[in-house]
């Protein structure tokens, strides 16, 4: 596995990880790609499938704002 | 002049149960302002009827609630504005909560007229709480993020122009970011997962074209 591989299963564990917390009794609706539970979320991500490929995007914008600051920067703005 | 609106709001899954809920609250603000509005729930949200509405009634407000891509809007299980028809939309104020159609389809919506377009570049998502499924008013998971998005419409039917529905919008999906930041702290489950999809429709939300367009 080279490093790009690497960071790409990092990045996968990490976005189970915090799919995994989200309480059971939540769904997750994602416009045309369908109403999802946490455990079918899990499976997308894990098979890389288009919807996996659509929930790691959202989760990768997020880390994105976060680690940039933009997204501390952005709540900051608005007090 | 009569302000006219045209809403369409099928429902046929969750998501778009949610969704017709939540424009049905729009729906009654607009009536209660005595704006003229014409609603197109579940199947009625079809291509055909919605067309002919437009072209003889001529509104100024379209608000599309469903499914989409970049390039369609969806109603019942059909589309109902794309690339090919999208004159229909032209010179009109649009507020299309549904994914994606901010990438594509809302540029050229704008194009060569004086219209504007507020949607999402992104998939617009949402959690909801499957036990409330079935009552959507009872879901304060499904509220964090449909409330704002009401935002929208709410102040237009309020006279604001469209980049000040557009900024509320936003500050009120700020506000509950800031809402959910508390929940982290106080170690609930899943704070995180809650605030990235919050943040993607922040993110995704989108205004092009005449920023100063309001209701008359």
């Amino acid at each position: 596995m080279n490093s790009e591989e690497r960071k790409g299963e990092e990045l996968k564990e990490l976005i189970l990880a915090r799919i995994e917390v989200m309480p059971s009794n939540l769904k997750l609706s994602i416009g045309n790609f369908g109403t999802f539970t946490k455990q079918e979320l899990m499976e997308h991500v894990k098979k890389g499938d288009e919807e996996g490929k659509q929930i790691m995007q959202m989760q990768i914008n997020f880390i994105k704002a976060l680690t940039s600051g933009r997204f501390i920067e952005t709540l900051n703005k608005n007090d | 002049m009569i302000n006219v609106l045209i809403v369409t709001r099928p429902k046929y899954d969750d998501g778009t149960e949610y969704l017709s809920y939540y424009a049905s609250l729009v729906i009654k603000e607009a009536r209660d302002k005595n704006i003229s509005v014409s609603d197109f729930e579940g199947e009625e949200a079809n291509k055909g009827d919605v067309t002919k509405f437009i072209e003889k009634r001529n509104p100024n407000i379209v608000f599309v609630n469903g499914h989409g891509n970049e390039d369609s809007l969806y109603g019942h299980k059909e589309i109902i504005f794309s690339m090919d028809n999208i004159n229909l939309l032209k010179g009109r104020l649009i507020y299309a909560r549904a994914c994606s159609a901010g990438a594509k389809l809302g540029k050229g919506v704008v194009k060569g007229n004086n219209g504007c377009f507020i949607g999402y570049k992104y998939p617009f998502s949402f959690w909801f709480d499957e036990k409330w499924s079935a009552k959507p008013s009872n879901d304060n998971i499904a509220k964090l993020y449909l409330e704002p998005s009401n935002q929208v419409m709410l102040s237009l039917i309020k006279g604001k122009n469209s980049q000040e529905a557009h900024e509320k919008s936003k500050a009120l999906m700020l506000e509950n970011m800031k809402r959910i930041l508390v929940l982290e702290e106080k170690k609930e489950p899943g704070t995180m997962g809650m605030l990235q999809i919050l943040w993607n429709n922040f993110d995704g939300q989108v205004i092009y074209g005449n920023f100063f367009a309001r209701l008359e």
